[in-house]
């Protein structure tokens, strides 16, 4: 089989409030995707009714082969957003109890639980009640309670909340240990950077709708590249220079401006560089910036830009 | 099945391994201990209140008997109810004045020998059939003064009569003469005893045991389940096992848990009538299994606890505090609280009109049908309660496992209209 998961035009209705609005997607089995999106954009939703947490108004899901999460329950592993423990359980035990959940032997289960513990350096920590844990262990143990029973489809819902950058980075550690393991690995994020280090597919959604669905390097491409230049050049200058589609300006704190040049498909800024300093405009400083998956979250999902992205207007038309 | 016993067993270890659970196991036999202790203590370290006993009657007439009644209410526990004490001084003749001088001994200021305090004084005055008596005391000794009243009426009933020429020996005669009074059982045709009066009284322990079940199961469940849905656990849960294995996991391990401690403080009170009282432990036994009570007791006890367990675990999944609880719970209080008016009216009377009305109301029917049990209601009426009991556990836990799903998904405070709601979408 192809894919882990497949939507079809999958639809969830609060009342009169369309949550998410004629969503399709796919995750390949054994790849990441990034599922992105800015706060209240639908992800939870959509994630809730791939588990069969709540029901889908219209469409078809499809996981693991079944039409929801629940018959397949025992090969899906899921970290929810707002995450929480039995407080009075050591993390062993809370995690025997989940693997037990899904049908993993205690034995094994405590077995599986005290490596994968010492494996994210909480060996010290097993036996403490999880009240007496600090916010990134729980965390963790709550990760290793979602993945210990070795579940073919992860779906981890903002994962990299509320983590420092150590844990972020071992977090993404362990994703990309579980896909190179076969699982196929679906999370939430409205951070950028932990999706274009991870993913190699990803689904843009705002308001409830898919903004994008496809390659990061695509994403990317749909934002035009930048020439950054600061100096005492004034914006018009800025703008008539050659492959510089859009200009987006702002004063610098001891004078002189910064200007933000969107290039034009295809135009690279060696170009526009050269007739700058032949014409002897004032520029202190240059940037040629390559667009990252952050500018094409904004451009995609129609967030309002910041004034160093104020210039992608046309490609977000 | 499998997820829903891990459920249970992690609901039931969660709670009996907390000090909180010991506690409420000890907390029963410790305090009745405690209670019977303190006052056995306090009974027999304390001496017997001082009395003080003057009759100023022509010829002390009432001194001896009402001393010697006095003396006899104390024979039947082996220990003195009281003790007659000489007067601390020599008092006045006038009755009125005898309160005035003894009061600084009545108050406690003055003290008898071994620093005791005179609780009362007793004051009998008068002649013929006008006598009184005075009673100075601080702390009326009621059953002291009754037997004072009784003693003397009965002299002065006997004074008449003996004045009208009845004989002391024939009043005597007349005094013990009883007529025999015998109690029929007409279920068994043979002379009732207290153990007629056991089922009764039975099926009135088993509807307040069932009661005090609901009250304390639903309460641990209430606050367990919302106790999860703060600490983001249920969401958790529910990507785990299904909504009735989550539900009926959780309601099982509290019945658990409240079996347990039911079940440790019945056997200690079992094996302590057997040994003290082994009779009525054998009444007990037979009535529970002779009749079959027990059978019914289990059936309404399991329906009942069902469903309001039901609803409390579907309420605690809407509510992050016991704040946001209460105002749902208040509809349920209520109802729960009227069974135990009426539970009382059913060990007196079990074929009131009123309670049979109640039998057929879902919410009342494992109480009301619990008392009645014993008491042998009409065949129709035990079937037909029982099959609506059964609809309606069906039909309650149902909607609790909608409500539970929509409630553990839930965010914000729910109203009311918002439960019902989402009962209706389903989430």
């Amino acid at each position: 089989m192809y894919a882990a998961l497949e939507l079809d035009r999958v639809t969830k209705r609060y009342g009169a409030v369309t949550a998410v609005d004629d969503l399709s997607f796919t995750a390949r089995k054994g790849r990441i995707l990034g599922f992105l999106g800015p706060n209240g954009a639908g992800k939870t939703s959509t994630l809730r009714m791939v588990l069969g947490l709540s029901a889908v108004s219209a469409g078809r899901i499809d996981v693991l082969g079944a039409p929801d999460g629940r018959s397949v329950r025992d090969r899906i592993g899921f970290l929810p957003e707002e995450r929480g423990l039995y407080r009075r359980m050591t993390p062993v035990e809370a995690i025997v109890f989940l693997a037990g959940l899904k049908g993993v032997p205690a034995g094994e289960a405590r077995r599986r639980a005290r490596t994968m513990l010492e494996d994210q350096g909480l060996g010290e920590a097993q036996n403490r009640q999880i009240r007496q844990l600090s916010k990134g262990m729980a965390q963790k143990v709550q990760l290793i309670a979602a993945i210990v029973h070795r579940p073919e489809l992860v779906i981890l819902d903002e994962p990299f909340s509320g983590l420092d950058p150590v844990n972020q980075q071992t977090l993404e550690t362990v994703i990309r240990d579980l896909a190179e393991g076969g699982a196929t690995v679906v999370f939430s994020t409205h951070v950028m950077q932990h999706a274009e280090r991870l993913c190699e597919h990803v689904v843009l959604l705002a308001k409830g709708r898919k903004a994008f669905d496809g390659g990061v390097a695509e994403a990317r491409s749909s934002v035009p590249r930048a020439l950054v230049l600061e100096g005492a050049l004034e914006a018009g200058a800025a703008g008539a220079l050659p492959g510089v589609a859009s200009v987006a300006s702002q004063p610098l704190e001891g004078g002189g401006w910064r200007h933000v040049c969107a290039l034009r498909a295809g135009a690279n800024g060696q170009e526009a560089l050269k007739t700058a300093f032949a014409e002897g405009l004032d520029i202190q400083r240059f940037e040629l910036r390559e667009p990252t998956l952050h500018d094409a979250f904004i451009v995609l999902t129609g967030e309002t830009p910041s004034p160093e992205t104020a210039f992608t207007g046309e490609a977000a038309a | 099945m499998r997820r829903l016993l891990q459920i249970a067993a992690r609901e039931y270890v969660a709670y009996v391994r907390t000090v909180g659970f010991w506690l409420s196991m000890l907390a029963l036999p410790l305090g009745m201990a405690l209670v019977m202790g303190a006052s056995g203590y306090m009974e027999a370290s304390a001496p017997p209140p001082a009395i003080v006993l003057i009759d100023q009657t022509p010829g002390q007439l009432y001194l001896k008997p009402v001393s010697e009644a006095l003396t006899r209410r104390g024979k039947a526990s082996g220990r003195p109810r009281h003790d007659l004490v000489a007067p601390p001084l020599a008092l006045p003749d006038d009755p009125a004045a005898i309160g005035a001088a003894l009061k600084p001994w009545l108050a406690g200021d003055s003290r008898l020998d071994n620093r005791r305090k005179l609780s009362a004084a007793f004051v009998i005055h008068g002649q013929g059939e006008a006598v009184s008596v005075d009673v100075w005391t601080e702390n009326p000794l009621l059953g002291a003064t009754e037997a004072v009243r009784t003693t003397i009426a009965d002299r002065m009933e006997r004074a008449r009569l003996e004045a009208a020429g009845v004989s002391s020996d024939l009043l005597t005669a007349a005094r013990a003469l009883r007529p025999t009074v015998t109690d029929f059982s007409p279920k068994t045709s043979q002379k009732a005893s207290l153990v007629n009066r056991l089922p009764g009284v039975i099926g009135f322990g088993a509807a307040m045991l069932l009661w005090s079940v609901i009250f304390t199961g639903a309460g641990i469940l209430l606050n367990g389940v919302i106790e999860e849905k703060s600490s983001k656990v249920l969401e958790v849960l529910l990507s785990s096992a299904t909504v009735p294995e989550i539900l009926f996991g959780k309601i099982l391990g509290v019945a658990g848990v409240t079996f347990t401690v039911l079940g440790v403080w019945g056997a200690v009170g079992g094996a302590l009538l057997g040994v003290f009282a082994p009779a009525q432990a054998a009444d007990v036994g037979r009535v529970l299994l002779g009749n079959g009570l027990v059978f019914y007791f289990a059936f309404y006890l399991v329906c009942g606890y069902l469903m309001y367990a039901s609803v409390f675990t579907a309420i605690g999944s809407f509510c992050e505090t016991t704040r946001e609880a209460q105002t749902l719970l208040g509809p349920i209080m209520i109802l729960l609280t009227i069974p135990v008016i009426f539970l009382s009216q059913a060990l007196r009377r079990p074929d009131t009109p009123a309670l049979e009305v109640l039998s057929w109301i879902p919410p009342f029917t494992p109480f009301m049908m619990t008392a009645r049990a014993a008491s042998n209601p009409p065949l129709w009426q035990v079937i037909g309660t029982g099959v609506i009991m059964l609809v309606t556990v069906a039909l309650v836990m149902w909607i609790a496992g909608r409500a539970f799903r929509a409630g553990a998904l839930s965010t914000g405070k729910v109203d009311f209209k918002g439960l019902v709601a989402k009962l209706r979408g389903g989430e």
